[in-house]
């Protein structure tokens, strides 16, 4: 196993990391299975794009600018359609979100066709050479602004009245509507907090891959993994989860061969399951796991 | 048996309602005959379209044997359906195998998986085991996608139906509907059983089943294996309809989707929501999306949305209400947070 086989699974980590936080925050806090965080990303990574294209902005600088547009679409989602099927079961909402995401996907194919867009700022390729290992800048800022995002993001579950809100819903729903939480305003602020992630991961992965209306799909999948491997609603476990993943993707291709990739994510997601289902550093905090 | 009528769990979420036998035996009877009649009437597209309704009214009763009766939210259940195909596949065009017996051999195969599985996986509740069956699902389909016996991305080619076209159609037809009449009969026995009290009691409250004396996980367990049987046997008679498979095709997370949607459009639980379901989907299909080149995928999302926000009990339910808007929008009230 080379170096740079370990540090591009470190790298690829990053990425998960900043694609998976969003998605456990709503599904730990909220009990909502996200469907529509793959679209999310689609849509922030649509907003660079064309931030990008048209007044050309750097992609970096337009993360705060994804992060606004989707938040008022994650809080719209929650606030006027989610809040009205969480009540109905637990497997409604995942349904609901299910038909949104394939309305706002094909919205997107409707406003951008299925053509393949590119973001390529300057220093796209451009790389720091480690003795022999190639380190590439995009990646590496990635996973900075990942590392960040996690941070701001504790930051503010720990010292505002707002996070300590979401982290009172997420322990007892009852129990934070008697300390005057509305919790209505609660989940969909969750929500869009889980979307304004979902749109920064959208805004840096439109320097890696190419922007489509299915862009989002496979980062999907990947959220679940990243979600169940670091525990539910957890926000430094999603940064262990995305690395976890990303190192056993980049270590399993190389011993089992590329086309094993996906085939080794899901079946990490199902042995975990089986496993361990609080997740690898999970606490039983924010989402009681009923085994 | 006949059902004790103190008992604790009795019908909690059953829809079959115990009037009179007269009428609904009339009208069942009357709607077999006339589905045995369709094909001499109708044209190929049409006949085509019956038996596409028949296939999904089967996976959906399929699932309702583990989402319906159990409570257990199989969201991957497309598995059994592509390992039935596959097993058909394999079995007629490498091992010279007959037809019937090789998609017998496809719900077998949905069997030994469900067996494998049930001991880790239905510990898990809820989303879950949602979760683990989609994992299993795609992980099923990259291993089969990749390895080179099974055709990889290729796919596979089944042996022709030796006679003429509209016979094989027909023959289609008929072994569909014959599999859909069934797996409503097991629905049917569900609803009125010991086996299917049992999984509506766990359904109800797991604990609680378990204290008053229910195996539970050798219940489920079989519940799964049943459930898995029924689908895989549809997939290796789907396999056999189009003659040709490959992965991204059987083991498609959207004919989960459908199948979910056609249970929910018709009322998980329920004996005839199933094929109420498949109808009003394959109908609407037919109608609208038949007529359209874009936008396909948006109207789905769309009725998709509306049914879980208006009917989230399902069409039967909408029956039993009325269609009144008023009692819709109380429900909908009620249920905002």
């Amino acid at each position: 196993m080379s170096l740079q086989a370990l540090v591009n699974g470190l790298l690829l980590g990053g990425v998960y990391a900043c694609v998976g936080i969003g998605f456990s925050l709503v599904w730990g806090v909220a009990n909502v299975i996200n469907l529509t965080h793959g679209a999310l990303i689609m849509l922030g990574a649509y907003v660079t794009f064309w931030a990008y294209r048209l007044a050309g902005v750097d992609p970096f600088l337009c993360i705060p600018l994804a992060m606004a547009a989707m938040a008022v679409l994650g809080y719209v989602i929650q606030r006027c359609l989610v809040n009205y099927v969480v009540k109905t079961g637990v497997f409604m909402t995942l349904i609901l979100t299910f038909g949104l995401q394939l309305v706002l996907i094909d919205s997107a194919l409707f406003a951008f066709t299925g053509d393949y867009r590119s973001v390529t700022p300057t220093y796209s390729g451009a790389g720091l050479d480690v003795g022999g290992v190639i380190i590439p800048y995009i990646r590496i800022a990635i996973f900075a602004v990942g590392l960040l995002l996690t941070g701001l993001l504790h930051l503010f579950m720990t010292y505002t009245r707002t996070g300590n809100a979401i982290r009172a819903t997420a322990l007892n729903k009852e129990a934070a509507q008697l300390v005057g939480v509305n919790i209505g305003h609660i989940y969909a602020v969750t929500f869009a907090l889980g979307a304004a992630l979902a749109g920064a991961a959208g805004a840096m992965l439109s320097t890696l891959f190419a922007v489509t209306p299915v862009m989002g799909n496979p980062m999907l999948g990947k959220s679940f993994v990243i979600a169940c491997l670091g525990g539910l609603g957890n926000m430094w476990g999603s940064l262990v989860g995305g690395l976890v993943l990303g190192i056993a993707e980049t270590v399993g291709a190389g011993l089992i061969g590329p086309a094993f990739q996906q085939a080794i994510s899901f079946g990490l997601l199902v042995l975990i399951l089986a496993v361990r289902p609080e997740g690898i550093v999970g606490k039983k905090f924010f989402a009681e796991v009923k085994v | 048996m006949t059902p004790d009528p103190h008992s604790p769990f009795r019908n909690p979420q059953s829809a079959v309602p115990r009037r009179a036998v007269g009428r609904p035996l009339v009208l069942a009877l009357g709607g077999v005959a006339a589905a045995l009649l369709l094909p001499a009437v109708l044209t190929g597209y049409w006949v085509r379209v019956f038996a596409t309704i028949f296939m999904f009214a089967a996976l959906a009763q399929s699932l309702n044997i583990m989402a319906g009766f159990t409570g257990y939210a199989d969201f991957g259940n497309t598995v059994f359906f592509g390992l039935g195909a596959y097993t058909t596949a394999v079995l007629t065009s490498k091992g010279g195998i007959p037809v019937l017996p090789a998609i017998i051999g496809g719900g077998l195969v949905g069997v030994t998986l469900a067996s494998l599985m049930g001991l880790p996986l239905l510990r898990l509740r809820g989303h879950y085991f949602a979760i683990a069956t989609i994992g299993v699902l795609e992980a099923a389909r990259e291993i089969i996608a990749n390895v080179p016996f099974f055709g990889g991305g290729l796919g596979i080619t089944l042996p022709l139906f030796a006679g003429r076209p509209e016979v094989f159609y027909r023959f289609i037809y008929y072994i569909l509907f014959a599999v859909f009449l069934a797996y409503t009969g097991i629905a049917w026995w569900l609803s009125r059983s010991k086996f299917g009290y049992a999984l509506r009691a766990i359904k109800a409250d797991e604990e609680a089943a378990a204290v008053m004396g229910i195996a539970t996980t050798r219940y489920k367990i079989r519940a799964w294996r049943l459930s898995a049987f029924c689908t895989g046997l549809v997939g290796g008679i789907y396999a056999y309809w189009l003659n040709f498979i490959e992965p991204p095709m059987v083991f498609d997370i959207m004919i989960s989707v459908k199948v979910w949607l056609i249970l929910l459009l018709g009322g998980a639980g329920t004996v005839l929501g199933p094929i109420a379901g498949a109808a009003m989907l394959e109908l609407l299909q037919a109608f609208i999306w038949g007529r359209l080149l874009r936008g396909h995928t948006l109207i789905l999302g769309a009725v998709i949305a509306l049914v879980v926000l208006f009917m989230p009990a399902g069409f039967m339910d909408l029956v039993r209400k009325r269609f009144s808007l008023a009692a819709v929008l109380a429900d909908l009230r009620a249920n905002k947070i």
